[in-house]
């Protein structure tokens, strides 16, 4: 209820706000694929999810959740798949009519917990973005996953996010959405003492929707 | 062909006697009639005698004016100029406004009617032309004529007492402009006026007047403007020409996530799927050439807002600037003066 009000509460203030405020808000189809510790343990899933976005003026925010059934691709070694719930939020602001810096959150959890890496760290990066013509908006983003956390233990001193963008006014309030996120994840532990061993965890992410734009 | 001497005689006669037989209809006494049918005639001896006997008769002013016109009219056609200029005299104190076309009078009485112009202390011709001004931005314009050297004082002399003009000497033709306003600045009050000059030249002394009208009103208020003559608003957006940018910007941006995917992809992993690189960098590529193919989205005219927002300061300072005026303009009082219609000729005091 609460949670319905601050929807209509923001969709009320994006209304009454110049062009340079704007409230975006869909759902989205999830493709997925997903690697842990060795290119035998693969997975690959269809899933669902939504996305938010907000703009005022040179400040920008986003928030896409996703849950991706993701099953064992062929040829994994992995016995069974799981369920990974993710959701991604990022706080920019531009520094060019072209660029933003940003910076945001990831939280990735697996269910069944011990079936795969739950994982959580902050991004900071750039983000490029440009009309390539009326209503039709391509971005490229580049984010450092800083201070991760794994509910497996262990560290990554080096962990990327990279992502391409698509929004596309389709018919009067209505976009079309695509985006794409590739994940690089050096994941090391070292379980026995006697030594770190690489455990990388890699995932790329395709989500298409729709969404209203207000 | 016209010629003989008697052809142009008559021709030179009848315009000599035009501007006199003009004249003769309004005449109602009986002798200056006759006089005036004698010099018609020719018969200059019988005009004297006659014009002198009306004269001494009871005449009517422009009779008396006439009766000695037809006397300097005579003696200049008897070589008497200086019994012309006598005659001419006279006509002029009675008449001053009294004018002779020179077109149409011998040269004979017309220099006679000269020279006795010049003989005699007169203010003629007195103008005051019908004007319309802002009070202390503009002046009535005062013209007449001295025809001697004299102390000449204008005064505008109404009900609310005398405005002094102007006390200078002067001579011949005099333009004056008179501010009409009080000394303390403010315009002289509304209502009616009479122009008075007065010609003074030892004993001799001659008055003309004018009555005018002088009305206030409120000065014109400016109204805001909203364009400036000649120059005009340009349009803020413009429309780039069609090129293949927005393929270009796709690949860009495509290329930039199949670069960096494959780049970063662990060798421990092996090579993943790229079916979900498929799909957005597709649709961003066929989005690309779709757009390719559109008409350009307008994009903001750097030059022309800086030019409409140059325009529009232009425009809102000159308002500003007319607002002030306005508020001057409301506190000041527009004057009009016009001249009304002489009730009589001036005289010889």
């Amino acid at each position: 209820m609460r949670a319905t009000a601050c929807v209509v509460a923001l969709l009320g203030l994006a209304r009454g706000g110049a062009r340079a405020q704007q409230i975006a808000i869909g759902p989205q189809a999830v493709l997925a694929s997903y690697r842990e510790v060795v290119s035998g343990l693969r997975y690959a899933g269809i899933g669902f999810g939504g996305t938010m976005s907000l703009r005022f003026h040179k400040l920008s925010a986003e928030a896409a959740v996703t849950r991706v059934k993701l099953d064992t691709a062929d040829g994994s070694a992995a016995a069974q798949g799981f369920t990974a719930t993710q959701v991604d939020a990022w706080v920019a602001y531009d520094v060019a009519p072209y660029a933003s810096v940003e910076a945001g959150v990831i939280r990735r959890t697996a269910d069944p917990e011990l079936d795969a890496q739950s994982v959580g760290a902050v991004r900071i990066g750039a983000r490029s973005f440009y009309e390539i013509g009326p209503g039709a908006m391509v971005t490229f983003r580049a984010n450092y996953l800083a201070a991760p956390k794994f509910s497996g233990g262990g560290r990554a001193p080096f962990s990327l996010d990279l992502g391409l963008g698509l929004d596309v006014r389709l018919a009067g309030r209505l976009h079309g959405t695509a985006a794409y996120a590739f994940q690089r994840i050096n994941r090391k532990t070292d379980p026995s003492g006697t030594g770190e061993i690489d455990v990388p965890i890699q995932e790329t992410v395709a989500r298409l929707g729709l969404s209203l734009a207000f | 062909m016209i010629g003989g001497p008697r052809v142009r005689s008559i021709i030179l006669l009848a315009g000599l006697v035009t501007p006199v037989a003009l004249r003769a209809q309004a005449v109602q006494n009986a002798t200056l009639r006759r006089a005036q049918q004698a010099y018609d005639n020719l018969e200059y001896r019988q005009v004297l005698t006659l014009a002198q006997a009306a004269l001494r008769e009871r005449l009517t002013g422009p009779e008396r004016a006439r009766a000695y016109e037809l006397l300097g009219f005579t003696f200049g056609a008897m070589d008497s100029i200086l019994k012309a200029v006598d005659a001419f005299k006279q006509v002029v104190l009675i008449d001053p406004e009294r004018q002779l076309d020179p077109n149409r009078v011998s040269p004979k009485a017309y220099s006679a009617f000269d020279v006795a112009l010049r003989q005699v202390l007169l203010v003629r011709q007195l103008r005051v032309d019908s004007t319309s001004f802002v009070g202390g931005q503009g002046a009535v314009p005062i013209r007449f004529t001295v025809t001697q050297p004299a102390r000449v004082v204008t005064r505008a002399v109404g009900s609310d007492g005398s405005f002094l003009i102007d006390s200078s000497a002067w001579n011949g033709q005099v333009n004056l402009r008179w501010p009409a306003r009080l000394a303390n600045g403010d315009p002289v009050p509304a209502g009616s006026y009479t122009v008075v000059v007065d010609a003074r030249l030892g004993q001799n002394a001659f008055s003309a007047s004018q009555p005018v009208r002088l009305s206030h009103g409120l000065v014109d208020t400016l109204s805001h403007l909203t364009s400036l003559p000649g120059y005009q608003y340009l349009p803020e957006t413009e429309v780039p020409p069609q090129s293949w940018r927005p393929l270009g910007l796709a690949f860009l941006y495509t290329g930039g996530a199949i670069v960096g995917t494959l780049g970063l992809e662990s060798s421990s992993l092996g090579s993943g799927s790229k079916r979900e690189l498929a799909v957005v960098g597709g649709a961003a590529l066929i989005t690309g050439f779709v757009m390719t193919l559109r008409k350009p989205a307008p994009r903001p005219a750097e030059a022309n807002i800086l030019y409409n927002r140059l325009l529009r300061d232009q425009i809102a300072r000159r308002n500003q600037e007319i607002t002030k005026e306005n508020i001057a303009r409301r506190q000041q009082v527009q004057l009009t003066i016009v001249p009304l219609p002489k009730p009589a000729a001036g005289g010889v005091r």
